[in-house]
């Protein structure tokens, strides 16, 4: 199934950007692909997801248990969007940016915590007549900038995970990534609810008007303490400033990234970054010479464990 | 590397998608708005046939349903003493559907102009038939889209999602319903299963408001032949590609005025007409409209 769909998109898509020599120079390092004497994590595809949030929808997902997890002892949770599908048959299967082996390596040598990887595709409108291609949900979920996905995460994806295995309710416990679209999906879910995700990773980030996600450069701005009493002033709301403040995000992109009706994402991604840093948020942002790419965010996504996990043992 | 292909291609897909979108896809230079009807009083309906003629009513003081001829461009009066008509739309069996606002009635209109009510008791506003036989309409009041099957039972298919539901259309597999928001911002979808019953619904489009207005006034809508939908609204004609995405607005033929009901229509189903008040316009695209039935 997954090598068909792979080249179906090859068929349909035919890129020229996948032989972007602005993209060819990042590669993945050692600690991104499996290393003899790591024990692996198990990976678990799930049950096609039906979800009620998003009414009608079916999506594929699986998950990645660390070797080292305890059942005793709650695991942090790190959930990705466009997460693909899971066989762990194929010996190199990693998962999006291989984070697979990079928890698989990363956690043995104590360097990010034992940590459960959720992996979800968007949902999908299955077509009553199966001769017709299933409706894409990707859009209406990952670029509408409110709190419907950070719902079906918290409401159906993490208690279903946590019927087996224990979770942490920490939201210091609990990052999100994605890429593109994904990407600015992942910084809606910690922005709508930080009290539940505070770590954020987005490569590529679609902080473009495709759905209105242009508007948070000026919102985080007024995060920033002497400006935000206009905005932030219910007791409710200020608990909500406080949280917001206390969410870690890195930001990928690269120079030659998209340019078009929606807008630039290497100048909309230097508008987030800007803003961070007026706002005094804990982020990081790297801008690389790339290109509507993933590989740049993969070969960085060791480091970037690194860095977002640094508070947590 | 595998997993780098996947994540790859699914983004790709995006960009090569998006890529597809701009106005500047749709827009032919030098062929602006032209006037092609005018002396109405509120035109609506607008729908097409295999010729590509334009059919379309005079909701307000027309006497029934008329024909702009795609050949010759002369208009006749095809179905009199219908006055009120607000929706038509062409059946597979050839018959003309029409929402008889006035009369409160659903009906379709053979060749000969003999009618047969499917509805009554309804304020009916637009509707679309589908290759099956399945009739949704409209009722904007109420809030509700009805169904009437191929065996003309008729029930209601969702009630209370949309503010004022107004326009209506297919996507070309038929899998897909959507309906535009008169009083809201969303053009809402929803899964057509096998029986014509409605799911999913989701506010799957967001529409442009002009400054200071929560709704969008989204009225008229159409299909396009890679499953865009054109909805017309207060800001002008919205394209929305088939993952819900605004693509782009084409401006109002009149600045100041509406525009309630567009068609693609002409010999090659690639003139964009739209009703606006006491006229209809039409432009030229490089796109063309889905006439799959």
């Amino acid at each position: 199934m997954k090598h068909l769909l792979l080249l179906s998109f090859a068929i349909a898509t035919l890129s020229p950007l996948s032989a972007a020599p602005q993209d060819d120079q990042y590669v993945l390092g050692p600690d991104s692909l499996p290393k003899d004497g790591v024990p692996h994590g198990k990976v678990l595809a799930m049950e096609p997801w039906h979800s009620k949030i998003f009414d009608g929808t079916v999506r594929d997902w699986w998950i990645y248990v660390p070797a080292q997890y305890d059942a005793g002892k709650p695991a942090c949770v790190m959930v990705f969007q466009d997460g693909g599908k899971a066989n762990e048959k194929d010996p190199k299967f990693g998962g999006p940016n291989n984070a697979v082996w990079v928890f698989d390596n990363l956690i043995h040598a104590g360097q990010m915590p034992v940590t459960i990887g959720i992996f979800i595709s968007p949902g999908n409108f299955p077509p009553a007549d199966a001769k017709e291609k299933p409706r894409s949900n990707r859009s209406f979920e990952y670029d509408t900038p409110d709190a419907l996905y950070s719902r079906f995460l918290l409401e159906e994806i993490l208690p279903e995970v946590g019927k087996t295995y224990k979770l942490s309710g920490d939201p210091e416990h609990r990052a999100i990534c994605g890429a593109s679209s994904g990407g600015i999906c992942a910084f809606t879910v910690a922005w709508e609810r930080p009290d539940a995700f505070r770590k954020v990773v987005s490569h590529i980030g679609s902080f473009t008007n495709i759905r209105g996600g242009y508007g948070y450069p000026a919102k985080i701005r007024q995060t920033k303490l002497e400006n935000s009493q206009q905005t932030y002033n219910t007791p409710e709301l200020k608990q909500a400033l406080e949280q917001r403040r206390k969410i870690r995000v890195f930001l990928q992109d690269g120079k030659n990234d998209l340019d078009n009706q929606f807008g630039n994402w290497p100048l909309a991604n230097q508008d987030m970054a800007a803003a961070l840093k007026f706002a005094g948020w804990d982020y990081q942002f790297v801008l690389g010479e790339g290109t509507h790419n993933g590989k740049h965010g993969a070969s960085l996504f060791p480091e970037t464990m690194r860095w977002l996990w640094r508070d947590v043992k | 590397m595998k997993p780098l292909a996947t994540l790859c291609s699914a983004l790709f897909a995006l960009v090569t998608h998006a890529q597809d979108t701009s106005l500047h896809e749709f827009l032919i230079d030098n062929e602006p708005w032209k006037e092609v009807v005018s002396g109405q009083t509120f035109t609506d309906g607008l729908c097409t046939d295999a010729a590509g003629n334009l059919w379309f009513t005079d909701v307000k003081a027309g006497k029934g349903v008329y024909r702009l001829d795609a050949a010759g461009g002369q208009i006749s009066l095809v179905h009199d003493n219908l006055p009120g008509i607000s929706g038509l739309q062409f059946g597979a069996d050839g018959k003309l559907y029409a929402t008889h606002n006035k009369e409160q009635r659903v009906i379709s209109i053979d060749s000969d102009g003999k009618v047969d009510v499917l509805a009554t008791g309804v304020k009916c506003n637009d509707l679309v038939v589908t290759k099956k036989g399945f009739v949704y309409f409209t009722e904007t009041p109420t809030k509700r889209i009805h169904c009437i099957t191929p065996d003309r039972q008729h029930r209601i298919a969702d009630e209370g999602h949309v503010t004022k539901p107004n326009g209506i259309s297919i996507s070309t597999d038929e899998q897909t319903l959507a309906v535009s928001d008169y009083g809201g911002k969303n053009v809402w979808t929803w899964r057509i299963e096998a029986d014509g019953s409605l799911t999913g619904a989701a506010p799957y489009m967001t529409m442009q408001t002009t400054a200071g207005n929560d709704g969008a006034a989204g009225d008229g809508m159409t299909t396009e032949e890679k499953g865009r939908w054109f909805v017309t609204t207060d800001l002008g004609v919205q394209i929305f590609d088939p993952a819900g995405r605004l693509s782009g607005i084409i401006a109002k033929p009149v600045a100041a005025g509406k525009v309630v009901s567009v068609e693609f229509a002409g010999k090659d189903h690639d003139q964009l007409f739209v009703a606006a008040g006491d006229k209809i316009f039409s432009r030229k695209l490089k796109v063309k409209g889905w006439f799959g039935r």
